[in-house]
């Protein structure tokens, strides 16, 4: 659905996207990650139309984005991570614009007001100035707004910034319910837990490049435990130091003490050597009180891939 | 209806200046005729004052008067036209719509122009006052008016440019006042320098010198007020008008700044 090849986009000689390729299947819900300054919203805009790149191929469903830029419009919808609202309009007139600026006749016009109106949870509200909504409202109301020309595929940079936890909640509830009705979503974050709760998959990006996690893989298939390594974190009763040598000496362990009785183990090999490891631990006659084995989440690797780079 | 005109307008007629400008304006207009007028019958002595006289004092006071008020208000409805959109950070959503760059120009373009037309719709009636006393009929009217709008039209598609140039209002607004400046004064001046340094070299020549060459008025031809002058000159024995070059001037400038917006604003999403 989405196609990047070797995208790159300079500023006055500067890159800002190095090379950059990727590709995002039909129906995916798909995570962009990476520093401040890595590309994210570069890539997003280019995607958006907004930019052109200086050299390189980025396609929406086979369309061009440079070339056939009008029509990658008419089926891409586009958030930007601050994006503005007419401040002195109604939310119904913002919406009336809008449906016009993307040329809704008729009754599909007003069926898709009624429908923003009703996905952005604003009925009560369709008559009050948009200075009058609170922050949740409003990215509420943009994203009904983005959707207003049923989009193929979304582009959302940073939608959650500035919410507060509820709204981020909604905003993953209602990402996830597009996804099931078969949109596209392309969206960047900082927020790894959103990112690894709603996503199918994640890239990772640095330097305007693509980047490589701990294992080699510059996409991330989230939901998965690998084969290569298990994190467990176990907490202890009694003497943590000995419960840690104890862990040590398990084959292809390395051991981290957390906060007092806690102790972070990273196991090579599946999720089988994290039983393998608890059975060891209680016949060494370590008091085991929580056992918590997982793969590998996205901070973990977020961590592995740029937590060496800033260092 | 392009529905960037309709979401423009409404816009504009919930600002507070939709009816504080008119309103300082007609009282502007209102205290110039006042003036002249004064002026007018001051000036006539113990003589008897014929109504046609004040009739075409009346009406070229309006006339300029207009055309300054006009020019002060002109970058303030289109300068800050599209910088807005940026600072509010609302352009990306016009440009990842479906309305094209020209949509988007036109409607901020023609919304511009309309709060003008209405201004100048509005001082019909001072500018109508002068048929009461004679010396002005309705022709002159439309010629002062028709002047007046496309002078306007050029001057708001250079201020649009400007908007579509800069990122904040604050700069492009102040370059826009320094276009109109520039039009009004320093092409006065260099016209007087051209022409005084003309003058006395014909007197050194012995030559007669009743008006200076073409080339030399072509100084005036952006020149606002000139616009209005030539209009109403004696019409020229050979070629073509001074009148209709200086409009030809102003409406090629417009143009001009109308295709460079329109660039301008495709190749915007670098500024959103």
């Amino acid at each position: 659905m989405i196609e990047i090849e070797q995208i790159r986009k300079t500023y006055d000689g500067t890159p800002a996207l190095d090379g950059f390729t990727l590709g995002v299947e039909r129906g995916e819900l798909f995570g962009l990650v990476g520093e401040n300054g890595a590309g994210k919203t570069t890539l997003i805009k280019i995607l958006a139309t907004l930019l052109r790149p200086t050299a390189g191929v980025a396609r929406i469903s086979g369309l061009d984005v440079r070339r056939e830029a009008r029509a990658v419009r008419g089926i891409a919808g586009y958030l930007p991570d601050v994006a503005g609202l007419y401040q002195d309009m109604r939310v119904t007139e913002f919406l009336e614009f809008f449906a016009d600026a993307f040329r809704l006749t008729g009754s599909q016009r007003n069926v898709a007001i009624q429908r923003a109106i009703e996905r952005a949870g604003l009925r009560e509200r369709r008559t009050a100035f948009v200075e009058q909504l609170s922050l949740g409202m409003k990215q509420r109301l943009l994203l009904a707004k983005t959707l207003l020309h049923d989009p193929k595929v979304l582009l959302l940079d940073e939608p959650a910034t500035g919410l507060d936890p509820l709204a981020r909640i909604e905003l993953r509830e209602l990402l996830k319910q597009l996804n099931r009705e078969g949109v596209t979503i392309f969206i960047s974050s900082h927020i790894l837990s959103d990112l690894e709760d709603i996503c199918t998959r994640v890239a990772f990006i640095g330097h305007g490049r693509n980047v490589a996690d701990a294992e080699g893989h510059t996409v991330v298939k989230l939901g998965e435990q690998t084969e290569q390594a298990t994190a467990c974190e176990i907490e202890v009763a009694g003497d943590a130091d000995a419960a840690a040598r104890a862990a040590a000496t398990f084959a292809g362990t390395h051991v981290e003490r957390g906060r007092s009785k806690i102790l972070r183990i990273q196991i090579s090999g599946g999720i089988e050597n994290g039983s393998a490891l608890l059975k060891y631990l209680l016949n060494a006659g370590v008091v085991v009180v929580r056992f918590d084995a997982r793969g590998p989440g996205l901070e973990e690797r977020y961590r592995q891939v740029f937590g060496a780079e800033r260092k | 209806m392009n529905p960037m005109i309709r979401k423009e307008l409404r816009q504009r007629m919930r600002e507070r200046r939709a009816w504080l400008l008119p309103t300082l304006y007609l009282v502007a207009l209102g205290g110039a005729v006042a003036l002249a007028y004064y002026e007018v019958t001051s000036n006539s002595g113990n003589g008897q004052l014929q109504g046609a006289e004040m009739g075409v004092a009346v009406f070229y006071t309006v006339v300029f008067t207009q055309m300054a008020l006009l020019l002060l208000m002109a970058p303030v409805f289109s300068a800050g036209s599209v910088t807005i959109e940026k600072e509010q950070r609302t352009l990306g959503g016009l440009l990842t719509s479906l309305l094209t760059p020209l949509q988007v120009w036109w409607g901020k373009y023609v919304a511009a122009l309309l709060f003008l037309v209405l201004l100048l719709v509005c001082s019909l009636p001072v500018l109508s006052l002068s048929f009461s006393l004679g010396g002005i009929g309705p022709r002159d009217v439309g010629k002062a008016t028709g002047v007046t709008f496309l002078v306007l039209a050029s001057i708001s598609a250079i201020g649009l440019y400007c908007s579509s140039f800069f990122r904040r209002s604050v700069h492009s607004t102040a370059v826009c006042y320094g276009v109109v400046i520039a039009l009004t004064v320093l092409t006065f001046v260099a016209f007087l320098i051209l022409a005084s340094r003309w003058e006395s070299t014909q007197i050194a020549l012995g030559k007669p010198h009743d008006e200076p060459p073409r080339s030399i008025m072509a100084t005036l031809y952006l020149n606002p007020f000139f616009s209005i002058v030539a209009v109403f000159l004696e019409p020229r024995q050979k070629g073509v008008q001074d009148w209709v070059l200086s409009l030809g001037c102003f409406a090629l400038v417009g143009a001009l700044a109308g295709m460079l917006a329109i660039r301008n604003l495709r190749r915007s999403g670098e500024q959103v």
